[in-house]
């Protein structure tokens, strides 16, 4: 997700002005770009120079495929779920007007206010098999008996979509809210059915929002670590929680730091594809 | 409208009603568990009390926890604010090379995995010499917080229409008393919208701060996941239910100040 | 002759306000009717009526024989030009006139070649694959009505198109567009408050005036017989005496003002509250023979105008005395009282509380 940056024309000082960014980009690259880089560096350097000996071992175990498997089967999931959720509460949010647009904001923003703690901690209540959703599920027929959910994929999704969910949303009606109405009804008296309408107006014009909403989604998914470990516990690792582990209880400094490497080459993976999905759909557009 | 637009706006309302109630789960959850007599999690409570909120002064860490989260989350707001704005004046007025490389650079922590980032700074400060667990929270939380501040910051800059300041000028005004009169009343929007966010930002945060605790020192969701895997009992829902409150009232503010809309556009 | 569209008592209301009232009009096939007033006037709801966008409370519309009132828009094969042109941003320049087409499974090649055509005739085919965005607003405004005539709508609807335009943009445009609908013999019905850009494109006027339409003329009869104060006041300039009429008969009044006994064309009951309207350029300067009304005011402006001149004269309260001529005689300066002379035959009474 890049800021974008407009240039404005001024002839006045225009160096003495650059210098403002000094203190924040000196502090950044000393606190947290330089830590980064000594990670990699760290990362691939034995005894003897440079190695990728410790990825090697990594990677050889099948175990470790699983963990990298299920972090990223979890983020889909998570993703996929808050998308079909949140992009239609996008639209409600950027239709509605008056207390009920202001009860939709506060459903938004006031679990975000809330920390993540507090809400893993409340869905472990909930997935329980005597829980609210179990007893739910029951009612609508979906099940046949109480079926507990918390330990499973299931209410891990569930959770991490609750959790995420905002970060879907938002990003998708900032995008909503800036589609002219007239586009629409351009289209209809041009002879668009209400579909072709969606699909070659809407849709496209919304691409930009949903991008940015699955990125961010995503990449907040597969960091996750509070989620699983109060949701799912030991036997799902995902690679956050295995790098928790092997700081935290196994004490093993160098395998959470190859795992951390990996899940940070993951992650820029995902945030320099959709970098350039993004600039892609601009050029199209 | 036709037969199928009625249809289809019927399911955007009954999704965003489904999707309100989803939201609002957990909240409304650790509310009734927190009010609940019972020490077992079950709901609904057999029975209403008010003895886990009693047992709130009690517990043991709750409010040192408490204070060093409110202290780094203030404290690392400020200094986020002060850098931040700063950077995006540069940003937006100056022209030099690099700029949007610098701007990705200082929005990425919000993208990165924190626990990745929270071990690059444990290992990189033992290598600075840095001990104290407060002061290396500190320095990790304006990490946190900053790209939420230049990132707003910057959006409202490059709307902002330069133009009003040469209008301040012809009208009588030296430069920085322009800045003050028209800028800053222009930015305190987003002042407000990003320092929430990075203050929310800063109290929630988890991955970075664990790695940065010690007997003494403990963020707020460290204390509180201690809890959870030590001793779990409605007391979380207690201080959960505590923060819901605090929220909300901070929320009203906001909503004061500058609208829940505005909120929502970060 | 039918018309080709009707509208039949159409009614529209807003929480309490009503915007129009029982409106009734027919258009023919292939003309071009202007729906002319101020904001507020119900101009752009009666047009959004008509093109579906809208639901009326009352009144129906037909199109070509068939009842429309209730076809949602894409049924209806109206083309719309919107104000602020509403061209997709995402799509280039020929995409959008090929939206339409698109929309109605047109072939491929069917649909290429009505672009190119559409786009040859607003000037627009070197920037076929440029997206709008970039676009000035009169190229704009060129891709919005090629949009909205590819795909050969029955009837073309305009809301204030050129209103975004300067001004010599707007008069090669306005050229431009009745141009393009005589040769595709497109029947339009154009929404403007500019009353010059009505009398200009017409073929009739419909001057509207809170929710209701006070005439429906051809633009002649509109300028030189407004059928209330309204339409005289509205569209273009008139000098106004009020008074009092004192003498009634054979379709003419003789109405008592400030500047002395007026007749004019009307009929009212002696006693009654009246004004007498006169356009500028029915109105002589100086002392001359054989004219019926002949009044004394001194000289307050002179506004040239290019290829007129315009004079405004100091009158008695709530009164304005205009005179338009070709060239300004020698001698005339602010503050000297000329005598300004016109036939009762251009001069129309109104009842003096219809004084908008």
């Amino acid at each position: 997700m890049t800021a974008k940056v407009a240039v404005a024309r001024r002839r006045e000082p225009v160096d003495r002005v650059a210098w403002l960014a000094l203190p924040a980009v000196a502090y950044l690259v000393v606190a947290y770009g330089w830590p980064l880089l000594l990670l990699l560096a760290r990362g691939v350097t034995g005894p003897t120079g440079l190695t990728l000996a410790p990825f090697a071992s990594f990677f050889a175990d099948p175990f470790h495929w699983q963990v990298v498997a299920n972090t990223i089967k979890i983020a889909a999931l998570v993703t996929l779920v808050c998308l079909l959720i949140g992009y239609p509460t996008a639209f409600a949010l950027a239709w509605s007007a008056g207390w009920a647009q202001l009860v939709l904001l506060a459903a938004i923003i006031l679990p975000l206010s809330v920390g993540v703690v507090v809400k893993a901690f409340a869905w472990q209540i909930v997935l329980r098999r005597d829980g609210v959703v179990a007893l739910a599920m029951v009612k609508l027929g979906i099940s046949s008996e109480p079926v507990r959910l918390l330990f499973t994929e299931a209410g891990l999704v569930l959770g991490a979509s609750n959790v995420f969910l905002p970060f879907m949303i938002l990003p998708i009606y900032s995008v909503v809210k800036l589609i002219d109405p007239r586009l629409n009804e351009a289209g209809a008296t041009l002879g668009a059915t209400p579909f072709y309408r969606f699909k070659r107006i809407v849709l496209p014009l919304t691409l930009p929002g949903i991008l940015t909403g699955v990125v961010f989604v995503f990449s907040l998914s597969i960091a996750m670590y509070v989620i699983p470990s109060l949701l799912i516990g030991d036997r799902f690792q995902t690679l956050a929680t295995l790098i928790g582990r092997s700081f935290l209880f196994m004490r093993n400094e160098q395998l959470g730091s190859t795992t951390a490497l990996v899940l940070l080459a993951l992650a820029v993976f995902v945030v320099a594809g959709s970098s350039i999905l993004a600039r892609r759909l601009e050029r199209s557009q | 409208m036709t037969r199928i637009e009625q249809s289809a706006t019927f399911a955007v309302w009954v999704t965003a009603f489904l999707a309100v109630m989803f939201l609002l789960t957990p909240l409304v959850v650790t509310i009734a568990v927190s009010f609940g007599s019972s020490s077992v999690f079950t709901l609904p409570p057999p029975d209403w009390s008010l003895k886990w909120y009693a047992r709130l002064p009690a517990t043991k860490g709750l409010a040192p926890s408490l204070v060093t989260s409110l202290e780094i989350a203030s404290l690392s707001t400020l200094i986020a604010l002060l850098l931040g704005t700063l950077c995006a004046i540069a940003l937006v007025r100056g022209r030099f090379p690099g700029q949007e490389a610098i701007s990705t650079f200082l929005v990425s922590p919000l993208m990165l995995p924190g626990l990745v980032i929270g071990i690059a700074m444990l290992q990189a400060f033992r290598e600075l010499g840095l001990r104290g667990a407060w002061a290396s929270l500190l320095v990790a939380h304006v990490v946190i917080t900053l790209p939420y501040v230049v990132r707003t910051v910057l959006g409202a800059l490059s709307l902002f229409d330069f133009s009003l300041i040469d209008a301040a000028r012809t009208l009588g005004c030296s430069y920085l008393r322009a800045l003050r009169k028209v800028l800053v009343p222009s930015l305190a929007p987003a002042f407000v919208t990003s320092g929430m966010f990075a203050f929310l930002a800063s109290m929630d945060n988890y991955p970075i701060s664990i790695f940065f605790t010690d007997a003494w020192t403990k963020t707020l969701p460290i204390q509180m996941l201690q809890y959870v895997e030590e001793s779990p009992d409605p007391i979380i829902a207690a201080i959960s239910t505590g923060l819901i409150v605090l929220a909300v009232l901070a929320l009203l503010v906001a909503d004061r100040l500058i609208g829940l809309r505005r909120l929502a556009e970060f | 002759m039918p018309d080709f569209l009707r509208i039949a008592g159409a009614g529209k209301s807003f929480a309490a306000t009503r915007v129009l009232g029982d409106v009734t009009l027919g258009v023919g096939r292939g003309e071009f009717v202007s729906l002319l007033g101020p904001s507020g006037c119900g101009k752009t709801t009666l047009l959004r009526i008509v093109a579906g966008l809208l639901r009326p409370d009352a009144g129906s519309v037909y199109l070509d024989g068939e009842d429309i009132t209730t076809r949602p828009p894409h049924r209806r094969d109206i083309g719309v030009v919107f104000q602020n042109y509403a061209l997709f941003p995402h799509l280039t320049v020929a995409e959008n006139v090929a939206f339409g087409l698109e929309a109605r499974r047109a072939t491929r090649a069917h649909t290429q070649a009505t672009v190119a055509r559409f786009l040859d005739l607003v000037h627009m085919r070197d920037l076929a694959d440029r997206s709008v965005k970039v676009l000035s607003g009169g190229q704009q405004q060129r891709v919005a009505v090629a949009r909205a005539l590819a795909v050969r709508p029955k009837l073309l609807l305009l809301d204030e198109p050129f209103s975004a335009l300067d001004r010599k943009l707007r008069e090669t445009m306005q050229i431009e567009l009745k141009r393009l609908l005589r040769e595709l013999s497109t029947t339009a019905v154009f929404v403007t408050h500019d009353q010059d850009e009505a009398l200009m494109m017409s073929d009739r006027i419909a001057v509207m005036n809170r929710g209701a339409i006070e005439q429906f003329d051809d633009p002649a009869t509109i300028y030189h017989r407004p059928a209330t104060a309204f339409v005289l006041s509205f569209v273009g300039m008139s000098t106004r005496l009020s008074g009092s009429v004192v003498d009634a008969g054979d379709g003419q009044v003789l109405v008592a003002t400030a500047h002395g006994p007026v007749r004019a064309r009307g009929a009212f009951p002696c006693g009654a509250k009246a004004f007498v309207g006169v356009r500028p350029e029915r109105m002589q300067l100086g002392p001359g023979l054989g004219r019926e009304n002949e009044i004394e005011v001194p000289l307050r402006d002179i506004v040239f105008q290019g290829s007129k001149v315009q004079l405004h004269f100091t009158a008695a309260a709530g009164d304005q005395v205009v005179v338009e001529t070709v060239q300004l005689p020698l001698g005339f300066e602010p503050g000297a009282h000329i005598k300004v002379g016109f036939a009762s035959n251009d001069a129309m009474a109104f009842a003096a509380e219809a004084l908008p």
